[in-house]
């Protein structure tokens, strides 16, 4: 690809001659390569501007995220060039954009980068490649990243999830079903004394985890240390009181590194078994803390704080199933990935992929749910998904059809807001959990029979008869805007 | 006696719901065959939440077809330990899980004392808990009386 | 159940049917050369056990039948294989939950010093629960001339739960004719508790040859004219000779014809150079069969060992 010329000259032009070049010229589109097993593929959902083909949008996405820069630099000719080039190798039209749509005509792109061209270990390097430049680019009107394949080779440079979801059950000796828990509310302005009181009230009632929220840092109301002592002692007199191992992820998010570390070691002083970080912490952040808790025995619980930022619109940004990745690699335990029924965004079929992703082995080509490649996770950990924002005790049985039982389900307000009390909230939600596994586990039609299921042990458990007469209607049915190309996709709706 | 909502101890997938039935466990086991994966039986006076090790009831049992004979030996366990907590698990040799994938309790004494917590103040506001089973004061195979 | 509850006729040919049993008879009638009076007793027990649902429907039948089994005859006669596929009629019909076949021997059950068998004992019940326990040479499980073999610890759980598990499995006792008689003599509750008892004749000479000429298809082999004399021939021989195991003898003779197939093959192929063509692979010859040492050779002077 080196002697690709150009005509509009009268002398034939050579690949290095000084000048500005279009990409694919420069053997940043190569429709006949082959990716190598050690290959990082990215596949970028392009929407080029007008007048530019898709091929020489798929080669500049190529370039810009590779060596390329705007003009041709006779430097490149003391590397082995050809090889640090990320090759745009295929473009197939996205199903149902263009013509005849309300959509502008968008494109896969296929790009693959040699293992080359990456650190070691490194989130932080291998995202400032892959997503560094390359989507203010001008010759692209739009661009979101929908998928990766992770080589073999370069995942086994991660630690991976500190824990990962076998040995947190073994840990907290609870098995056989999905974990529970909530999220203290109201998110702002409890004292540590107050708050304390909530994770008590819900360990005892019956939940595993409480959760402190995102934005739960060390704010005037609260201070950091407060807030970890009052609720390590509700954890500890709730442990004692019902002989289970509780947990309460306490949010070591803060200002700096050495501050993280600080309250991370404090938490474990006062022998938390979890703690938390938000995804705005960044990268490089996130990764430190998985090495602290792997060495610390310490969960780590990952809050997607700020995804939706990026990962919600169609076009451009990136698709949530890659942060799903970028995390398993960086090592987090926990991580939110929705709830399919709850408050906040998430087709079915999306979700699915996103929870394969974390949960698997291995994951196959699935683009009904969105997954792009073969996904060898190469013996690293599994993470544990997270489902949490507007569930209820009425919706175990779709719950645990959609998520399975390697999940923690959060009813925040389905556990304060009852209106028994917090801990007849933390009550009802673990019979209808057990009640609804039980059922499944004796073959049991659960998404047709599952709300006869809840009526009948509601007749003997008056907090879960209180639940379900609150919440029981209560649905989310808006349009999914992160949907499949491949499938006419539906909302879900609580039909049963 | 516990005064958490069960007044008694919560491990195990199914403790928030009635005493489950020999049908009912039976119908756990078969859940647990279909699966592959190997049924054991486990006592213990010492209900710790930390007390991982349970004594063992026998091996777990491999390579069964039928619910009828872990039933049998499920009630010979809780017949030899009447006062004794018994857990039926499953395990699953899977590649990437290696570990139980089902736990519940068939059996415990009849009463449940629970367990107290106790405080040791440590430098600053600092507390060091722990936390130990109001019945293992007393030595093994006393606990629970017979 | 009260007699309102009681449905007013049943359909014997819809239970049939929804039982789904013809298919496992077809198959064994195709894949069991001979064996007719075993295959009617079959038919005969299928169509008892089928009647026996019928009336327990119809309130006339309160317990369940008791169904343990014994299958008499020489090594070789199909003992197991009927034993599989009774096994799975069993378990169309309801009588057994999975219909899974637990075949052992008297050391799978009996332990080696005191204290040792009734675990194993329960070990193997364990595993053969909703299934069929199909114990190979039951009287080894009796042995009078020890006083104290642990033997009669393990007929005595078996016994038990022979009668007070009817639901849960069904034994099938298998071995040779006479030494089972003796052992029904000398533990007549073991006798008492068995419903079934299923002979399993010698094959004749055609069947025999019938049985190695479908072993032959399913190894992808086959014989021309000349070749099966030559098995009619050895045949003829085999079975004058001790050890004679019916189609296990047959198995056994073709696996050495293979052998000595493949040593000519290969002889010829030296000489010759030129590739062979898969009639050639798959072709046994007379010569192949007429090597064996049943031809040409004294019988009363072969050692006990299995035939060359």
């Amino acid at each position: 690809m080196n002697d690709i010329g150009d005509v509009r000259t009268a002398k034939i032009r050579g690949r290095y001659d000084a000048g500005v070049m279009e990409y694919k010229k420069m053997g940043y589109w190569q429709p006949d390569y082959v990716p190598l097993d050690t290959d990082v593929i990215a596949l970028f959902r392009i929407t080029p501007q007008d007048g530019v083909d898709a091929e020489e949008c798929a080669a500049a996405v190529a370039g810009e995220s590779s060596t390329a820069t705007w003009t041709v630099v006779w430097t490149d000719r003391l590397t082995a060039c050809e090889l640090y080039r990320a090759k745009a190798y295929r473009v197939d039209k996205v199903p149902n954009t263009g013509p005849g749509t309300s959509t502008p005509q968008q494109v896969f792109a296929w790009i693959a980068y040699d293992l080359d061209l990456f650190e070691p270990g490194s989130i932080a390097n291998l995202t400032a490649s892959i997503i560094g430049n390359v989507f203010g680019f001008k010759a692209v009107k739009a661009l979101r990243l929908e998928d990766m394949r992770i080589p073999v080779a370069y995942l086994k440079t991660f630690q991976g999830p500190a824990t990962g979801i076998v040995v947190e059950r073994e840990r907290l000796d609870k098995f056989g079903r999905p974990l529970l828990g909530a999220t203290t509310k109201p998110k702002l302005g409890l004292s540590g004394r107050n708050y304390g009181r909530v994770v008590y009230e819900a360990l005892k009632g019956g939940l595993d985890f409480v959760k402190d929220d995102e934005n739960i840092n060390s704010q005037p109301f609260m201070h950091w240390r407060d807030r970890f002592l009052y609720c390590m002692e509700a954890v500890n007199k709730a442990a004692a009181a019902t002989g289970e191992v509780k947990g309460h992820y306490l949010n070591v998010t803060a200002g700096t590194m050495e501050e993280m570390y600080e309250r991370a070691e404090f938490a474990k002083s006062l022998g938390a078994a979890i703690i938390m970080i938000d995804l705005v912490i960044g990268y490089t952040a996130i990764q430190s803390m998985a090495k602290w808790a792997r060495k610390n025995d310490v969960i780590l619980h990952l809050h997607r704080a700020g995804n939706s930022t990026y990962s919600r619109q169609k076009n451009h940004g990136m698709n949530f199933r890659v942060i799903c990745k970028w995390m398993r690699m960086a090592g987090v335990d926990h991580i939110h990935a929705g709830t399919v029924v709850g408050k906040l965004e998430g087709d079915p079929a999306m979700i699915a992929g996103f929870y394969d992703t974390l949960r698997e082995t291995s994951t196959k080509t699935n683009l009904e749910h969105g997954l792009f490649f073969d996904q060898d996770w190469a013996s690293l950990n599994k993470v544990m998904p997270v489902a949490s924002g507007g569930i209820h005790a009425g919706q175990m049985h779709q719950l645990l059809t959609y998520l399975g039982e390697d999940v923690v389900l959060q009813f925040g307000g389905g556990t304060i807001g009852h209106p028994m009390g917090i801990q007849a909230g933390a009550t009802a939600n673990r019979v209808a959990l057990e009640v609804m596994v039980l059922a499944r586990n004796e073959g049991r039609d659960i998404w047709n029979e599952g709300p006869q299921i809840l009526k009948a042990a509601a007749q003997w458990c008056s907090p879960l008869k209180q639940a379900i007469e609150t919440w029981g209607d209560i649905q989310f049915n808006y349009e999914s805007t992160d949907t499949g190309d491949f499938l006419p996709t539906a909302t879900a709706t609580a039909s049963a | 006696m516990m005064t958490n909502t069960n007044q008694r101890l919560t491990q195990g997938q199914f403790s928030f719901l009635p005493d489950l039935t020999d049908p009912q466990i039976t119908a756990q086991i078969e859940f647990a065959l279909k699966n592959n994966w190997a049924v054991g039986i486990e006592y213990t006076d010492d209900p710790h939440p930390r007390n991982t090790y349970w004594e063992m009831f026998g091996n777990p049992m491999f390579d069964l077809k039928d619910a009828v004979g872990i039933l049998a030996e499920i009630n010979s366990c809780r017949k030899t330990f009447p006062q004794h907590y018994v857990r039926v698990t499953a395990f699953d040799s899977t590649r990437g899980v290696e570990s139980l994938k089902m736990s519940y309790l068939v059996n415990r004494p009849t009463r449940e004392p629970g367990f107290g917590l106790a405080r040791t103040e440590v430098e600053g506001r600092n507390i060091r808990y722990r936390i130990s089973s109001y019945a293992t004061d007393k030595p093994e195979g006393e606990r629970y009386g017979q | 159940m009260s007699a309102p509850d009681l449905p007013p006729a049943v359909d014997l040919q819809a239970l049939l049917s929804a039982s789904e049993i013809t298919p496992v008879l077809d198959q064994l009638d195709a894949e069991l050369v001979g064996l007719a009076p075993v295959k009617r007793r079959l038919r005969e027990i299928a169509a008892y056990l089928l009647v026996t649902k019928a009336r327990q429907q119809l309130g006339l039948e309160a317990s369940a039948p008791s169904l343990h089994m014994c299958f008499t005859g020489n090594p070789g006669t199909g003992k197991t294989t009927v034993a599989l596929r009774m096994a799975s009629i069993l378990h169309r019909l309801g009588y057994v939950r999975k219909g899974h076949l637990v075949s052992v021997t008297r050391d799978d059950l009996v332990g080696q010093y005191i204290g040792h068998t009734a675990p194993k004992t329960r070990e193997v019940l364990k595993r053969a629960m909703g299934g069929v326990l199909f114990i190979d040479e039951a009287y080894y499980l009796y042995r009078p001339e020890n006083e104290r073999d642990y033997g009669q610890e393990s007929i005595e759980i078996l016994l038990q739960v022979m009668e007070n598990q009817r639901d849960d499995l069904v034994v099938i006792l298998a071995g040779y004719k006479n030494r089972m008689d003796t052992f029904f003599q000398s533990n007549p509750g073991m006798s008492s508790r068995i419903a079934h008892h299923i002979d399993f004749p010698d094959y004749g000479e055609d069947e025999l040859l019938a049985i190695a000429q479908q072993m032959l298809v399913q190894m992808h082999y086959h014989v021309d004219a000349e070749g099966e004399r030559a098995l009619r021939d050895y045949i003829a021989r085999r079975i004058q000779q001790p050890h004679f195991a019916n189609a296990r003898s047959m198995r056994n003779a073709l696996d050495r014809v293979r052998l000595r197939q493949a040593n000519r093959l290969f002889s010829q192929a030296q000489g010759s150079g030129s590739a062979l063509t898969a009639e050639a692979l798959s072709q046994i010859s007379a010569a192949d069969i007429r090597a064996s040492r049943v031809f040409g050779v004294n019988t009363a002077s072969l050692p006990d060992a299995p035939y060359p």
